[in-house]
C-alpha cells in the first residue's frame, strides 16, 4: 500500500543513507545514516558544529547534500526537492516573522502558498490560530511581538499545514519555562496524530520528554541512536546530559 | 502564477511601509516647496526692481538715461542732494539695492565725443541667483544707455546713414541641421529645447536605481538574518519566483517612487526656470523649428524610451539580489551597494557632461559596456532618430538582464544563498 505521496506505507518517512556534506575543505557532515518513522519524534543531540543544522537543511532541501541519499516519502531531496517541500515544513533556530505583517496575514501568507483550496486554507488557517495561541495579539505586527510570541507564531506557521515531516532546530530557543512546556505539548500531540517530526536541540530534559529516538551526533558521524532509555542505560548516565557529554569526551 | 502573485504581495506589504513612505512624501513635499520658494523669488527678480538716481547733470542726456532705466524694469526713485559720498547711506536709508549717479557734465562729455561715464552702485544683500541676476540686468541697462548713445552719436555724425548697420554690418542668419533636416534657428535654442526635455531622465533613472537597488538588498539581507528566507526556501515556490518577486515588488515600487520623484522635480525645475508650466516646454520661438527639424518624440520613440529605462531598473534590481544575496546583514548592505553606485555614476556623468560617441575608442568601449549608459543616452538618440542605436542598447540590457536574473536564480537555487557571505568588518 502507497501514501498519497508514493512511499510505501512500509517506508520511513525520512531516510538519511551516507550523507555526507562538505563546506569547501570542511567537512560538516562524515557519512551519516538513520531513519524517521511515522508518527515519531527524531531527535539529533550533540555539540556545537556537530552538523545538526546543516543535517535538517539538507532535510529541508535548502542545503544539497555533497553525497548520501536523503528520502521524505520516497522522494530524493536532491533531485525532487520541488515535491519534498509540498510534505514537509522547516522551523529554523532563532527564525523571525516578517515584521510589518500582522501575525494573522503571516498564516494567511503561508495558507495561501500551499492551499488554492479555500475549505482547506481555512482549516489549516484555524489550525495556525489555535496552535499559536495569541489571541488577539494576531492583529498586531510580528514586530511587536516578544521572542516567545514569535516562536509561537512559527510553529503555527510549521504545524498549521500538516506536514508529513516536520523539521525544527531548536523549537524551544530563548522561550521561558511556560511557553517552553506550551510548545513541547504541541510538538508531542502533533506526532500523536501520525505525522513525523525531526529535531534538534540543546535542552536534554527536553530531547528526553519529547524524543522516542534520538542520534547523538558528534564533529559531523552519529555516534549512537537509540530510545533515550536505551541511550542512558547504554552509558550507565543518569541522565540525556550525561550521555551528552559521555560522547562530547 | 498563483503563488508568484501571493509572493508579490507579501513583498509590497514589507516594502510599503510608514518608514518608506515618509522620506518619500517628504522630499516631494519638499521638492514642490522649493519649487515654489524658487519660483516666488523668480517673480520677484522679473518685478521692477527700484533704483535710486542722483542726476547731478540735469541734461536732455541724463533725462534719456533715466528713461532708458525706466523702461529696463527699473522704477527709478530721484535721489535730490546726493553725491558719491553720500550714495551708500542714502541707499541704506531707502533701503535700496541700485543707484546711479549721473554726473555733472554728463551731456557735455558726449558732445564733446569724449567718453562719458556714470557711477553706478549695487549693494550686495545676498550671494544668491536672483541677487547675480538682478546686477546682470543692472548692467545690461547701462548697455542699452550706450546703445541709444552710440545711435544717437552716429545718427548726428552719418546723416542719412542707418544707425543699427554701422554697429553690426554683417548679421547672422543661423541655421541647424539635425540629420537630413535643416531650420533657421540659433544652435543655442536647439539644444536648451532637447536638454529641457531630457535633463529629468537621468536625474529620476540615478535616484530610481539607487532607491530600488538599496531598497531589494535590504530585504533580502534582512530575510536571511531574520531566516525568513530559509522557511521560504523549504516552502513550495519555486526559487525563479522567490527572485522575481522581489524584483517585479521592488521595480513597481521604483517605478511609483519614479513618477512621484517626477512631480516633484518638475515642481522644483519649474520654479527654477520661472516657468508655471514647467521646464519641459519649447523656448518661444524655437517651436517650429524644433518642428521643421522633427525633433519630436512619437509613440514608438516613447515606448523605445520606456523599455531601456525599464531594463536598466531591472538590471540594478537583479544586481542587487545578488549583491544582497552576499550581504551577512542589513547594515552590510550599504557597503555592497556602492560598486552598483558607481557603476550608475560614470555613465550619469560621463553622458551628462560629454559626448560617448566622439570619446577615445578606449573610453567609449567602456562605457558602452556598462548596460544602464544606454538608458541615460536613449533619449538624445531618440530625437536624433538614432533607432537603431537605442534598439542595439535594448538588445545589449536584454542580455545582461537574462544573464543577471540567471545567475540570481542559480544562487537562490544554490546552497550559496546561505553559505556566501561577505563580512566588511575584520574577522574576529
Amino acid at each position: 500500500m502507497e501514501t498519497e505521496w508514493g512511499c510505501s506505507m512500509a517506508e520511513p518517512v525520512l531516510r538519511v543513507e551516507a550523507l555526507r556534506k562538505n563546506y569547501g575543505q570542511l567537512e560538516a557532515v562524515k557519512g551519516i545514516d538513520f531513519a524517521v518513522e511515522p508518527g515519531e519524534v527524531f531527535a539529533l543531540i550533540g555539540p556545537n558544529g556537530a552538523g545538526k543544522t546543516t543535517t535538517l537543511r539538507i532535510v529541508a532541501t535548502i542545503l544539497r547534500p555533497t553525497e548520501g541519499t536523503v528520502m521524505v516519502g520516497g522522494l530524493d531531496v536532491a533531485s525532487q526537492s520541488a515535491k519534498v517541500r509540498e510534505y514537509i515544513s522547516y522551523l529554523p533556530e532563532e527564525a523571525g516573522a516578517y515584521k510589518n505583517m500582522t501575525g494573522e496575514s503571516y498564516l494567511e501568507f503561508v495558507a495561501d502558498i500551499f492551499y488554492t483550496d479555500p475549505t482547506r486554507r481555512a482549516e489549516a488557517l484555524a489550525r495556525g490560530r489555535e496552535l499559536t495561541d495569541l489571541g488577539e495579539r494576531l492583529k498586531d505586527k510580528c514586530g511587536s511581538y516578544s521572542k516567545g510570541m514569535t516562536r509561537k507564531l512559527l510553529l503555527g506557521r510549521t504545524l498549521m499545514t500538516q506536514p508529513r515531516l516536520a523539521i525544527l532546530d531548536e523549537p524551544t530557543s530563548g522561550l521561558d519555562v511556560l511557553n517552553a512546556l506550551e510548545v513541547r505539548d504541541s510538538i508531542k500531540s502533533y506526532a500523536r496524530s501520525g505525522a513525523a517530526v525531526l529535531l534538534s536541540s540543546h535542552n536534554m530534559l527536553e530531547i528526553e520528554y519529547l524524543s522516542d529516538r534520538v542520534a547523538l551526533i558528534h564533529e559531523g558521524r552519529i555516534v549512537d541512536t537509540g530510545t533515550p532509555a536505551d541511550l542512558k542505560e547504554r552509558y550507565a548516565a543518569q541522565s540525556l546530559e550525561g550521555v551528552f557529554a559521555e560522547v562530547a569526551r | 502564477m498563483r503563488r508568484f502573485f501571493v509572493l508579490v504581495r507579501k513583498e509590497l506589504k514589507e516594502l510599503v511601509t510608514a518608514q518608506m513612505l515618509l522620506p518619500l512624501a517628504l522630499v516631494i513635499i519638499m521638492f514642490v516647496l522649493l519649487g515654489n520658494v524658487l519660483e516666488g523669488e523668480m517673480d520677484r527678480g522679473r518685478e521692477a526692481q527700484p533704483i535710486g538716481v542722483a542726476d547731478l547733470d540735469g541734461s536732455v542726456l541724463s533725462a534719456q538715461l533715466t528713461d532708458a532705466l525706466s523702461q529696463g524694469n527699473f522704477e527709478v526713485v530721484a535721489l535730490e542732494g546726493v553725491d558719491e559720498d553720500t550714495m551708500a547711506a542714502e541707499l541704506a536709508e531707502r533701503d535700496l539695492s541700485y543707484g546711479v549717479i549721473v554726473p555733472a557734465g554728463f551731456e557735455a562729455a558726449v558732445q564733446r565725443g569724449a567718453s562719458a561715464s556714470v557711477d553706478t552702485y549695487g549693494v550686495v544683500r545676498s550671494f544668491s541667483l536672483n541677487s547675480l541676476g538682478q546686477a546682470e540686468t543692472l548692467n545690461a541697462v547701462v548697455g542699452a544707455v550706450n546703445d541709444a548713445m552710440s545711435s544717437r552719436l552716429i545718427a548726428e555724425g552719418m546723416p542719412g546713414s542707418n544707425p543699427a548697420v554701422v554697429k553690426q554690418p554683417v548679421a547672422n542668419v543661423e541655421h541647424v541641421i539635425v540629420g537630413d533636416a535643416e531650420a533657421q534657428a540659433s544652435v543655442e535654442s536647439v539644444y536648451g529645447f532637447i536638454t529641457s526635455q531630457t535633463t529629468f531622465i537621468p536625474i529620476v533613472l540615478f535616484i530610481v536605481i539607487i532607491f530600488a537597488a538599496q531598497m531589494i538588498a535590504t530585504t533580502i539581507a534582512s530575510e536571511k538574518e531574520n531566516k525568513t528566507l530559509e522557511t521560504m526556501l523549504a516552502s513550495p515556490v519555486s526559487r525563479t519566483a522567490l527572485v522575481m518577486s522581489k524584483m517585479v515588488a521592488a521595480g513597481t515600487v521604483a517605478l511609483v517612487s519614479a513618477g512621484a520623484y517626477m512631480i516633484g522635480l518638475r515642481s522644483y525645475l519649474g520654479g527654477m526656470s520661472g516657468d508655471e508650466a514647467g521646464p519641459f516646454q519649447s523656448p518661444q520661438g524655437a517651436t517650429s523649428a524644433i518642428q521643421e527639424l522633427g525633433l519630436g518624440l512619437g509613440s514608438v520613440d516613447w515606448a523605445l524610451l520606456g523599455a531601456t529605462l525599464f531594463m536598466a531598473i531591472l538590471i540594478a534590481l537583479a544586481i542587487a539580489v545578488i549583491l544582497g544575496a552576499f550581504a551577512e546583514n542589513v547594515k552590510a548592505v550599504q557597503s555592497l551597494i556602492a560598486p552598483l553606485m558607481i557603476l550608475v555614476l560614470i555613465p550619469y556623468f560621463l553622458t551628462l557632461l560629454s559626448d560617448i560617441q566622439s570619446a577615445s575608442p578606449a573610453l567609449r568601449a567602456f562605457v558602452l559596456a556598462i548596460p544602464f549608459t544606454h538608458a541615460f543616452m536613449a533619449a538624445p538618440n531618440l530625437y536624433l532618430d538614432q533607432h537603431q542605436q537605442v534598439l542595439l542598447g535594448i538588445g545589449y540590457q536584454a542580455i545582461w538582464l537574462a544573464v543577471l536574473v540567471l545567475a540570481a536564480a542559480r544562487i537562490f537555487a544554490s546552497d550559496r544563498i546561505l553559505t556566501m557571505k561577505l563580512s566588511l568588518r575584520r574577522s574576529r
